[in-house]
């Protein structure tokens, strides 16, 4: 370790999963924007904050790893399954999750159902999926959550594919 | 008044949004409710869109303050433009909701249509310039595949002219729709007005 620059932590999540160094002409331009940068940061936290009621930490992260693994997000993915492992979350439940395979619980089951429909065909939305995530037990705030969870990711993995183009270019202009 | 667009669906007349679940009743919110309503916008307290989100406050608060800065920041990308890469993101993702109120907000920034009849038509050839033709293409791409966009894909931008803060700003513009999308479309549907 030479400097103090190279261990500077990264700006946000969004930062580190790029990922954009801080010398980084990607991340001098993403600064330009900085009340996005804060509030995209402040949406996540908000998505993932304990005080959120109807739908544990763990079970957002869990829909979180399953919206990047099937939108082939790599390095946001790897993020959400760091975070599971730190929580303490059950490896096998994780790598299924993570995989697509079925998982033994049904709540978990109609959850998981609802966020690979609403990542990859949101045109087919209707009050059927709704009332079946009431069915499973989700109250109104927390179907709303869950909305507003899956719908962020899909901004996230945008805004990080989006970034991770201009570093590209960046490189070879 | 004009002739209003109405094309496979997709229309830039005003709509209705009922939502499939109950909304906050307002005389009862609490005040942090209150404050990620008016963060939003002035109208946001009658809205059934935002009265559900408001079920959630500190989301729909931190949303709220996304939503605003992206659409409105000052410089870069032209906000018309903004406006088309939003519309076309809801034409892909098949919000005729998110369409219309997008398309009316371009409009009224453009004082023109045609590209929107062309991105309610057919958004894979829409564009009435080089500059535009480019915009859409690369709002369908990073709307449709996020993962497959490359820097192949900003150098395009950057041949017609967009400056590295316009790719940015139409980056935002894009995710934010991926996101506003998805919650219309699956928290309620739009209402159209009654058939003359």
């Amino acid at each position: 370790m030479t400097t103090s620059y190279d261990a500077s932590p990264p700006l946000d999540v969004i930062d580190a999963t790029v990922p954009l160094a801080p010398s980084q002409a990607t991340r001098t331009l993403r600064l330009q924007r900085d009340k996005v940068v804060a509030a995209t940061q402040g949406s996540y936290d908000a998505m993932f904050s304990p005080t959120v009621e109807g739908l544990s930490v763990a079970e957002r992260l869990l829909v979180a790893l399953h919206a990047c693994s099937v939108s082939k997000a790599a390095t946001l993915a790897a993020h959400y399954r760091e975070r599971l492992l730190a929580e303490g979350a059950d490896r096998e439940l994780v790598a299924a999750v993570g995989s697509g395979a079925p998982v033994a619980d049904a709540r978990l089951r109609t959850v998981l159902a609802f966020t690979a429909s609403l990542i990859e065909r949101p045109i087919e939305g209707d009050k059927a999926s709704i009332d079946a995530l009431a069915e499973a037990g989700l109250s109104t705030p927390a179907i709303v959550a869950l909305g507003q969870l899956i719908a962020f990711l899909s901004y996230q993995i945008r805004v990080v594919a989006g970034l991770q183009a201009l570093a590209a270019a960046e490189v070879s202009p | 008044m004009t002739t209003p667009i109405r094309i496979k669906g997709f229309t830039n007349e005003v709509l209705s949004w009922k939502p499939w679940l109950d909304p906050v009743v307002v005389a009862a919110a609490t005040p942090a409710q209150l404050a990620a309503l008016d963060e939003m916008s002035p109208q946001a307290r009658t809205s059934p869109y935002f009265l559900v989100l408001a079920h959630q406050p500190e989301m729909l608060l931190q949303r709220s303050i996304a939503f605003n800065a992206i659409m409105f920041a000052p410089g870069g990308m032209p906000r018309a433009e903004r406006e088309l890469g939003a519309t076309v993101e809801s034409r892909v993702n098949g919000c005729v909701y998110c369409a219309s109120v997008h398309a009316q907000r371009f409009e009224q920034l453009a004082k023109r249509s045609d590209v929107i009849s062309q991105v309610f038509e057919e958004p894979a050839s829409a564009g009435t310039t080089a500059r535009e033709k480019a915009i859409v293409e690369f709002s369908i791409r990073l709307g449709a595949e996020p993962g497959k966009v490359s820097a192949d894909d900003v150098r395009m931008l950057k041949e017609v002219g967009l400056s590295e803060l316009e790719i940015l700003d139409l980056i935002h513009s894009v995710a934010l729709f991926a996101w506003a999308n998805r919650l219309m479309l699956n928290l309620g549907e739009p209402v159209f007005p009654a058939a003359a």
